[in-house]
């Protein structure tokens, strides 16, 4: 029944119904769900709403997902449902250089927009380092950040208004500039629970006159985080501040050849944007902070394929991983920012009391750690551990007063360590706008919530 | 006052179904419809503190009835700053300011005041009291209630505390004048929009004689704000002269001492009434636009014998309009059809100003958005017994 109708709407070639096709969408890039009951790859927003009042008239809930880059569960269903695939809907729908605008797809790429744009002189800020296979409308679902959102903010920062299918499958628009509520803000890192976003405005950015990128060495991550400290303190915010330990440095020059030192305990990748004439007084107040704080080296690139090299090290970083460890578990958090000395201590030594090796590459200006544990799945007691030290993280960060995502999101995996962070009030709040957009729990259900296990009801009190 | 005694000073009004007008500084009282006449006010002013100064993470927590200039004040002292750009900062609030979603002339540079909140804590209407974000600069825990809050003109909760994220203060504020005559407004104003180096403001002024500092010419004037580097002051001075040079400006003026008061009594000029005798509108738009709603809205006054000041923020695109007649009569008896003339024109103009008593019965919001019944159906979830600014917002949340 619910194939038929589904084919009927779409036709045979954008429903997928076998068992191995719905396979491959029961997992993300790290975690496991279950396949849902059909997949679709609905070609306009007009098909998007007639799936949506199908799969209500079936009883379905339905999970939005952009390219499957997500790292915790947020696009991978969990119980079963519609998978609605939005690779078919990947185009740029209009470009305005004058105004610096552009309407687009969900499923557009990432990198594909920046590059529609760039012959204008424009990009788009966000960047998450999966930006050559991550999608708008998964970036825009997650709230994505990425290495430049230091200064250029993260998706929120940079989507103008949205067309949204609701659960009924109607749709409905919202734009930052309307007078009423902020249903953009609302509707931008809601995980897909909140509507189906169909296309969406965003806001570009004019290329800087001058970038510039520099490389500097510590002998351990401690003197690397005071020196990020140091720089943030001073008011200084370079368009990115990346950090990389001695292990994820080793991993990525083996990947990459990029051009990162091998023999020092952390390595800061900085750059700074904007104006010719800022460059040469930013280069030299930074390099007095980071001499200050003990850096073995200071060395700038030389040119854009240096900083290209090094920018592609950086955000090829996670595969890299493969070199030395047949798997990794990659934990988002984020901390206040002076507080991060303390937190990298913490994963150290949550690493070392559970005899795990651990790699860092992470944005640092933000606080944001992403701490990878390595391990070999096949070792039953291995994995146990690396789950166990996640958790650990988590409460770590939320001691340091942190929070247990800073650009990943909660999806299904980090929902019951929502409740470490938040009060019952403060989700019932969130329930409430739940209640509006989605009150039968049709959109990406067990998501963001805590499930009932660990929260008993995460319901708004009816006032 | 504490945030706990807030929360219950709302769960009490809400028991007793007594509709609260909530007021912070009362700046911007000239927007929203009216409140209800036996609405109780309920201010936020003694909820004045800072929470957590941190500077070296570059965030500040504060209580939402916190003054602009005193919060200002205590970022100046580690040379940040929150670039919230509302009128009369002295008494403006912090929560004020960002539950009516207020917008100035450095957005376009540094981002909206919503996009500086990390975090927040609001009172509703049961009396509960919900959390949201963090100190952190990232994070995606849940959904952006903070920014929900933003804009929501206190009819969804009071913002008791906000965690905000600050920025370097700029080494320079340079001011620009000039004089502009109407055959180099086109071309000046475009040039100072699309130059390399990013003016910090640009606004083409008629009128507001009183309020704003400028040359006086027949046909209005320009004032560009420069905020930057040492380094970067000498290249963005000259490329701004020759920009406007180009563009036939004859003369630019330039003041260094007092531009940042210069730029704060633009940012009066916003609400600042003739008595009662004046309606402040301002139209959104695309900077490409601006000119034209601005040029269309003074001609439509001047249809309707109505004197007009304009600000033209030529960054952003705004406009913002005052109209204003010779004494109170004389403005109600044409308010209500310019209301009409000028939404059949600009559908977006939303009021920002006025004490006329006519403002109860003009567009204050302009045009209805596309998601109004959600935004009706998200009232009704956090306040169901509408007790907090009933009727005040659009479409008469």
């Amino acid at each position: 029944m619910l194939h038929e109708r589904l084919i009927d709407a779409l036709g045979a070639d954008a429903v997928k119904t076998a068992p191995e096709d719905l396979a491959v969408y029961s997992f993300d890039a790290y975690t496991a769900g279950r396949p849902p009951a059909a997949v679709v790859l609905p070609r306009t927003t007009h098909e998007v709403s007639a799936v949506v009042r199908i799969a209500r008239d079936c009883g379905e809930p339905i999970v939005p997902r952009g390219a499957g880059t997500g790292l915790c569960g947020g696009a991978v269903p969990v119980a079963g449902g519609l998978v609605i695939s939005f690779a078919r809907m990947n185009r740029v729908l209009e470009f305005d250089p004058v105004r610096r605008r552009a309407r687009v797809q969900p499923g557009l790429v990432n990198l594909d927009l920046s590059t529609h744009v760039a012959p204008s002189g424009l990009f788009y800020a966000p960047d998450p380092s999966s930006q050559k296979v991550s999608t708008i409308g998964g970036n825009i679902a997650t709230n994505a950040g990425g290495p430049h959102c230091l200064s250029y903010g993260t998706t929120i920062n940079h989507v103008l208004g949205l067309e949204v299918v609701d659960e009924r499958g109607e749709v409905f628009y919202t734009t930052i500039d309307d007078a009423g509520y902020d249903l953009t803000a609302a509707l931008v890192g809601s995980e897909g629970t909140l509507g189906i976003v169909t296309s969406a405005w965003v806001r570009l950015m004019r290329a800087p006159e001058a970038v510039r990128v520099w490389l500097a060495t510590f002998p351990d991550v401690d003197a690397a985080s005071d020196a990020v400290s140091a720089i943030i303190a001073a008011g200084m915010v370079p368009t990115a501040l990346e950090m990389m330990d001695r292990v994820a440095a080793q991993a990525v020059e083996a990947a990459f050849h990029a051009g990162y030192p091998t023999d020092c305990g952390a390595v800061l990748l900085i750059e700074t944007a904007g104006y010719d004439d800022d460059m040469d007084a930013c280069e030299s107040e930074l390099a007095r902070i980071v001499r200050e704080r003990g850096a073995l080296s200071w060395r700038a690139a030389r040119s854009q394929a240096e900083r290209d090299a090094l920018w592609a090290g950086r955000k090829g970083a996670a595969g890299a991983m493969g070199r030395i460890s047949p798997n990794y578990y990659l934990q988002d958090v984020c901390v206040r920012r002076s507080t991060l000395p303390k937190a990298l201590h913490a994963v150290e030594q949550i690493a070392h009391t559970y005899g795990l090796t651990v790699a860092n590459v992470f944005h640092a200006g933000d606080g944001n750690l992403h701490p990878m544990l390595c391990y070999d799945r096949r070792d039953a007691r291995a994995v146990q551990a690396v789950i166990e030290s996640g958790n650990e993280i988590l409460r770590a960060a939320i001691e340091l007063g942190g929070t247990v995502s800073g650009e990943h999101g909660i999806g299904f995996e980090k929902r019951d360590a929502m409740t470490a962070v938040y009060s019952t009030a403060d989700l019932a709040a969130m329930a409430r706008v739940r209640d509006v957009f989605d009150p039968a729990r049709a959109l990406n259900p067990e998501k963001i919530f805590p499930s009932g296990a660990s929260c008993p009801e995460v319901k708004a009190p009816s006032a | 006052m504490t945030i706990e005694e807030l929360a219950a000073t709302l769960g009490e009004a809400q028991r007793e179904r007594t509709p609260l007008t909530i007021v912070g500084g009362n700046t911007l009282r000239g927007m929203g419809r009216p409140g209800a006449p036996d609405a109780r006010v309920l201010s936020t002013r003694a909820l004045a503190e800072v929470i957590e100064d941190a500077p070296a993470d570059l965030t500040i927590a504060v209580q939402g009835g916190m003054s602009l200039r005193a919060l200002a004040q205590r970022l100046g002292a580690h040379g940040t700053q929150i670039p919230f750009d509302a009128p009369f900062a002295g008494e403006a609030t912090v929560g004020g300011t960002l539950a009516a979603g207020w917008l100035g002339p450095r957005r376009h540079l540094y981002g909206r005041p919503r996009d500086f909140v990390i975090g927040s804590t609001i009172a509703l209407a049961d009396g509960s009291i919900a959390r949201a974000g963090g100190m952190v600069v990232k994070n995606v825990s849940g959904y952006d209630m903070s920014r929900l809050y933003v804009g929501s003109f206190g009819t969804l909760g009071v913002l008791a505390r906000v965690n905000l994220k600050t920025i370097a203060a700029p080494e320079r504020t340079r001011l620009f004048t000039m004089r502009l005559p109407e055959y180099t407004r086109t071309r000046a104003i475009a040039a100072l929009a699309t130059m390399r180096i990013v003016p910090a403001a640009v606004l083409w002024v008629e009128g507001f004689k009183q309020q704003i500092d400028g040359e006086d010419g027949a046909e209005g004037r320009l004032l560009a704000f420069v905020e930057c580097s040492d380094a970067m002051l000498e290249r963005a001075t000259r490329e701004l002269r020759s920009a406007l040079g180009r563009a036939g400006v004859p003369e630019t003026r330039v003041v260094d001492a007092g531009a940042r008061e210069a730029f704060e009594r633009v940012l009066d000029a916003y609400v600042a009434n003739v008595g009662e005798r004046s309606i402040t509108y301002r139209i959104g738009g695309f900077p490409d636009e601006a000119e034209a709603t601005a040029l269309e809205a003074l001609a439509l006054a001047q249809r309707f014998e109505l004197r007009s000041d304009t600000l033209l923020d030529a960054m952003n695109g705004d406009v913002i309009l005052r109209v204003s007649d010779l004494d109170a009569r004389a403005l109600g008896a044409k308010i209500e059809m310019f209301d009409d003339a000028l939404h059949d024109l600009r559908p977006q103009a939303i009021v920002v100003a006025g004490e006329h008593p006519s403002r109860a019965l003009l567009q204050v919001w302009g045009a209805p958005p596309d998601a109004l019944a959600r935004m009706r159906a998200l009232k009704e979830r956090f306040d169901p017994h509408g007790i907090l600014n009933p009727g005040r917002f659009v479409g008469g949340l």
